[in-house]
């Protein structure tokens, strides 16, 4: 960045912006029963301010496990209730945050439309109930071509080792871009069944799929390493260090069986 | 999204015209041999910062663009022109999609300087097909993205250099004070930065021709077109994509990326990580503090501190030389060196995603308001599931790290 802004001008907007980008906390319930009213109508366009006390509510709740079930409870009827795309898409940042069991149903509702699915995803991805993960499990057969990138890669990012079998049958998926989701998803999965279904792939991977497979086996034998399975992560090393893998690829996976073969 | 699937659907799957140079790194990287003893290059994200780090490359005999790549049709025509004007020559190629480029062979290395929410997608993908990456900073949009940025650099043994320039060239009276011993010894040093990015839900506008908005959105939550949303102004008051969430941390990261990695560089804590930040709210006064594992301190705006104002003992320190850029030509020279002798760069990745990291655990702590403990080594906040929503965030399709 070469701007001109000087290091003193920079200090002195910072120095006041942390105070000036909070609203002051409202969390009274009229202010947020006002702000719920608000969310109905809510659309691309409206005053993001407006929504402000359900912030300060959600902030303010940390740590009293009943004000957060009730806030949570609010903002999925809300959700059920029938929204703007961007009202949806306030609800479920908010959900990301503080989502639990009972919000997954709602959430999982969203998954199967191409204009919601990621919002719900966004949710989902991180909330760290089982049931979550089986939403997306669920979703996953049913979603469009072009959605089902998403849910293999929120699958893969929580290392759901129940998805290896549905993942896996998508590794020679014609749509590219499923084929290569399901191959990274796996590698970050990096357990010894994700690493047998891409270590047979890479051994037959077409000439599009070669650098996302053998990326995929590296990422996964250094999970394997760090989760102790050595031998499992040696024999992904060696496979890509043979072959006619890129050069590059045959360095990283030397380098490998060198850290493999000395680790303890 | 259609038009980039095909196109992608048929670059990956077989050929694409481009004219074909032996990349250096065929001829061993050493600079030994190449065509006109160049590296190869490409540009992604070329315009604004882009514009001026293509700029910079540009200038140097010892490389040679041969592709750029922006989702912006006017911009990447007028670079495309740019850089074949320059050469004399039609050989450098226009692209919308980056994976069109990142599969091209005879490419030794690339910079990218897209807004921040693309950066991590994109240099692993270089990493991941061979190419060395100089990334604009700041160089990461969440912390999960910092490790797999690093591992890919690693795995794959490429040079991965972060983007400011600052962190050497702005700073250096109180690096040389603090490397030489003149400051004591250093205990706290302060950065004021801002502002924090907010949420943007600004209605939308006819998406204009020649942009592929749904490319410029890549991973991050679909919304409609505005020009604030995908302006590149350096302004981060609402009126460009630096103000907001889910494309950048605001100030927070962008002058943060700066001043926070001039800091790092100065108490010497670039290669750590801290392992606590602190929030403190002092009659509605808010400021934080991270705490690293050696009980170095790094404020951000405490009250009545200047910024880069260091806190020391009187005595004299230690001493040892500052760390100083490779080659010649700034940061970018540094880069270009690093990639002919495969030394790591003075804004190595790590460094840079240290930096980076600081300025993620500032941000979930002003987004939570409380204290938080980081575990450095396995990336997660102690004991705090809902800090820990705040690690990363889910990708929109078909994007996936």
């Amino acid at each position: 960045m070469t701007n001109t802004d000087s290091v003193g001008m920079a200090a002195a907007v910072g120095a006041v912006a942390i105070g000036a980008g909070r609203a002051v906390a409202q969390t009274g319930s009229a202010a947020l029963d006002a702000a719920f009213e608000t969310l109905k109508t809510y659309d691309w366009g409206s005053d993001r301010g407006a929504l402000n006390p359900i912030d300060q509510a959600i902030i303010a709740s940390h740590g009293d496990a009943a004000a957060r079930k009730a806030i949570e409870k609010r903002l999925v009827d809300a959700l059920a209730g029938g929204l703007s795309r961007s009202a949806q898409d306030y609800v479920c940042r908010k959900l990301k945050v503080v989502g639990t069991s009972q919000s997954i149903e709602a959430l999982a509702a969203l998954l199967p439309a191409q204009e919601t699915s990621h919002i719900a995803r966004y949710a989902l991805e991180r909330i760290a109930d089982e049931k979550a993960a089986e939403a997306m499990r669920d979703a996953l057969p049913k979603v469009s071509g072009k959605l089902k990138p998403g849910m293999i890669g929120s699958l893969g990012v929580r290392r759901d080792t129940k998805s290896i079998k549905a993942i896996s049958g998508l590794l020679g998926d014609s749509d590219i871009q499923v084929a290569q989701a399901a191959a990274q998803s796996l590698g970050l999965i990096g357990t010894p069944a994700a690493a047998k279904e891409l270590s047979a792939f890479a051994q037959k991977a077409p000439a599009n799929m070669k650098i996302a497979a053998a990326d995929a086996c590296l990422v996964c034998a250094e999970r394997l390493l760090a989760d102790g399975e050595k031998s499992e992560a040696l024999a992904l090393y060696k496979q890509l260090n043979s072959g006619d893998q890129p050069a590059h690829v045959k360095v990283a996976a030397m380098k490998g069986m060198l850290a493999a073969t000395t680790r303890k | 999204m259609s038009a980039g699937r095909r196109a992608f659907l048929k670059t990956t799957a077989a050929s694409v015209a481009f004219p074909y140079l032996i990349p250096a790194s065929a001829m061993g990287n050493a600079g030994a041999v190449a065509p006109s003893n160049r590296i190869v290059m490409a540009g992604i994200g070329i315009g604004n910062m882009g514009h001026g780090d293509l700029g910079s490359f540009l200038g140097r005999d010892d490389v040679q663009y041969v592709a750029v790549c922006d989702v912006k049709r006017d911009v990447r025509d007028s670079q495309v022109n740019r850089v074949n004007e320059k050469y004399g020559n039609k050989d450098c190629k226009a692209y919308r999609d980056f994976r069109e480029v990142m599969v091209r062979g005879d490419i030794d290395a690339v910079h990218c300087a897209t807004p921040d929410h693309w950066h991590a997608i994109i240099v692993i993908e270089a990493c991941r097909n061979g190419k060395d990456i100089y990334c604009q900073k700041p160089e990461t949009k969440t912390l999960r993205e910092g490790k797999l940025m690093v591992d890919a650099a690693r795995r794959y043994s490429r040079v991965v250099s972060g983007g400011s320039q600052r962190v050497l060239e702005d700073y250096r009276g109180i690096v040389d004070a603090c490397w030489g011993g003149s400051k004591g010894i250093v205990k706290s040093i302060n950065v004021n930065v801002g502002p924090l990015p907010t949420d943007c839900n600004k209605a939308g506008e006819p998406v204009p021709d020649g942009l592929d908005w749904d490319m410029w959105l890549g991973p991050a939550p679909w919304a409609p077109y505005h020009p604030h949303r995908c302006s590149g102004s350096y302004n981060i008051d609402g009126t460009s994509w630096r103000s907001f969430k889910d494309y950048s941390g605001g100030g927070m990261t962008d002058w943060g990326a700066h001043h926070f990695g001039g800091a790092t560089f100065a108490i010497d804590v670039r290669e750590l990580e801290p392992e606590e930040v602190i929030f403190h709210n002092e009659n509605g006064r808010k400021f934080a503090t991270c705490r690293y594992p050696n009980g170095k301190l790094l404020h951000h705006n405490y009250p009545g501190r200047g910024n880069l104002d260091v806190e020391s003992t009187n005595e004299t320190g230690p001493s040892k030389p500052v760390p100083n850029y490779a080659g010649t030509g700034g940061i970018y020279g540094d880069f270009i060196d690093c990639v002919k002798t495969r030394g790591k760069p003075f804004r190595d990745i790590e460094y840079a995603v240290h930096t980076a990291t600081v300025c993620h655990l500032f941000l979930i702590a002003y987004e939570l308001e409380r204290s938080l403990k980081w575990d450095t080594a396995g990336q997660q906040f102690i004991n705090d599931d809902e800090a820990n929503r705040l690690v990363d965030v889910a990708r929109r399709e078909p994007w996936v790290i």
